[in-house]
């Protein structure tokens, strides 16, 4: 598979103020390096203000980055494009858009004809389910049916590579895990490279082929996990599996500043306490 | 948290209770306890007939109207698409504010005589302190919408590449609309009292004279039906340009309607 993204060496500084007349700055983001093939589904977990919405925004395009470099396809970004696409934390719909037509933007954004832009539109909301709620205004809607518009909106216009910003913070468990079906389903069907933050550890094992776990301050990349759980995945049956509980232990660890179970000496799961207990003993 | 379903009628009534309770006071009490100053209702009324049988009324509304209305429009015109403007480029919007705020919190009718010392008393004097005094009131509320809109919703529409007039047109225009249209509102209102002291002030036509001219003569009950006339039309102003919000945003939740 070829390579889709390579972030190298990528930092972000933020100018800050009070910062005296120079003008002081903040490093949001140093040394951040990173590759994601095409088609692939990868998480990125760490700490509040590690900068993992900010890594997200720059390869949408709508931060700039300070150095480093960021490709996509093996192009330069320049800014937003259509060969990306956003779904924000907060659903961000245009509300005074019906259903149908916020699932259109893209697409008009795109110059595409009026019929075939309402057929594809169509198309989309009927894949999860929404085809009756396509004249309905936003307001209209539960979290759970508007998050399901947000993502097909951002698929609609079919960029290569979808970037979601804790999309799933906002709705309930039941909602939550339907909707992981719902989006493994849709990327299995389209192939679409997936870049996932989340701060739920669970989730980010359950989706991803891998799990980039970053620390703060600056915020930069730990360790990138692999998740080897096989696919399809059914969500009882691999959350309730040894290797599930295994993979969340080590990011959880990770996120911890333990070290990391398989690397430091490969210990196996079951001497993790043995872990904790002599990490403590260092506090 | 919608509120149950009243039938229209219940409605009408619960509506129109307090205010028929009050015109039938109105109506009857001063028949028994007579006071010049407060003629019964049915005197009122029948002045009203009187009036708009001769044509006398109908004058008065005319002129006050179209004075009004070309005044709000006007201002309109200019507040809106400025309004946009500077809330758009908020550079320029950061020196300009603060002389927007001392222009409206300036009474109007304080400055009135200084446009009539520089226009005279006819007609442009009159249509231009309407604009000075609805101008403001729109022009603020529109900056405001337009700084105003969710930057996450700019954020997405950026996110699909859209050009900064799409951005314009399809974002920043109709995310401040519902601003555009409380300032558009409320400058309306305005409208109508700024217009009431320019026509008190000096003129030979429209409502306010007539109030005044009739309240100068001791013809209370004319007075009176010129006053409620005025009432009527504020009324029913508001209440046009409410019906045109509700049609161009229906987009938005109603919180108990």
């Amino acid at each position: 598979m070829s390579v889709n993204i390579v972030v190298k060496d990528m930092g972000l500084d933020y100018a800050i103020r009070g910062g005296g007349r120079k003008g002081g700055k903040l490093t949001a983001l140093d040394g951040v390096s990173l590759e994601v093939k095409q088609g692939e589904f990868l998480s990125v977990v760490g700490p509040s203000g590690c900068g993992k919405s900010t890594l997200l925004y720059i390869l949408a395009g709508l931060i700039r980055k300070s150095r480093g470099t960021v490709l996509i396809n093996g192009r330069e970004i320049t800014g937003p494009a259509l060969d990306r696409g956003i779904v924000m934390q907060g659903y961000a719909l245009f509300p005074w858009r019906t259903v149908q037509r916020n699932v259109e933007f893209g697409l008009e954004v795109k110059g595409t004809p009026k019929a075939a832009r309402r057929r594809k539109a169509l198309e989309y909301l009927e894949s999860v389910g929404l085809s009756d709620f396509a004249q309905r205004y936003p307001y209209e809607l539960s979290g759970g049916m508007k998050q399901r518009v947000a993502i097909v909106r951002a698929l609609a216009y079919d960029p290569d590579i979808l970037l979601m910003d804790e999309p799933f913070a906002a709705v309930d468990e039941q909602t939550r895990e339907m909707l992981h079906e719902e989006l493994l389903r849709i990327w299995e069907a389209t192939h679409k490279t997936i870049i996932f933050v989340t701060h739920s550890i669970d989730e980010a094992v359950f989706l991803s082929d891998r799990v980039a776990v970053m620390s703060a301050g600056p915020g930069a990349i730990k360790r990138i996990i692999d998740v080897n759980l096989r696919r399809p995945r059914a969500g009882g049956a691999v959350k309730a599996s040894v290797d599930f509980s295994v993979l969340r232990n080590r990011v959880w660890r990770l996120l911890q500043n333990m070290p990391d179970s398989e690397r430091e000496g490969a210990a196996p799961a079951d001497s993790d306490i043995s872990d904790v207990i002599s990490d403590s003993a260092t506090l | 948290m919608k509120s149950r379903k009243t039938p229209p009628l219940a409605r009408a009534a619960q509506k129109s209770a307090v205010i028929a309770a009050i015109l039938a006071a109105w109506w009857f009490l001063p028949q028994h306890f007579r006071n010049m100053f407060l003629p019964p209702l049915n005197e009122i009324a029948f002045s009203f007939v009187e009036m708009a049988k001769t044509g006398e009324m109908w004058k008065h509304i005319g002129y006050s109207l179209s004075r009004a209305l070309a005044g709000f429009l006007i201002a309109e015109a200019l507040s809106i698409p400025l309004g946009i403007l500077l809330g758009w480029f908020d550079k320029a919007e950061r020196y300009l504010d603060p002389l927007f705020q001392v222009m409206r919190n300036t009474s109007v009718l304080a400055i009135m005589p200084l446009f009539v010392m520089f226009m005279g008393v006819g007609e442009t004097s009159k249509i231009a302190i309407i604009v000075w005094g609805t101008f403001f009131p729109t022009l603020i509320v529109t900056i405001q919408g337009v700084k105003n809109v969710d930057p996450l919703l700019i954020q997405s529409a950026q996110s699909m590449g859209i050009s900064r007039f799409g951005l314009f047109w399809k974002v920043v225009l109709p995310g401040a609309l519902p601003y555009i249209l409380a300032g558009f509102r409320q400058s309306a209102g305005v409208a109508l009292i700024i217009l009431v002291g320019a026509e008190m002030l000096g003129a030979n036509y429209g409502l306010g004279f007539m109030i005044l001219h009739y309240q100068q003569g001791f013809l209370v009950a004319k007075m009176f039906a010129g006053i409620l006339t005025l009432a009527v039309l504020g009324v029913l102003v508001n209440a046009l340009i409410v019906k045109l919000e509700a049609r161009l945003t229906r987009w938005q939740e109603k919180i108990a309607k």
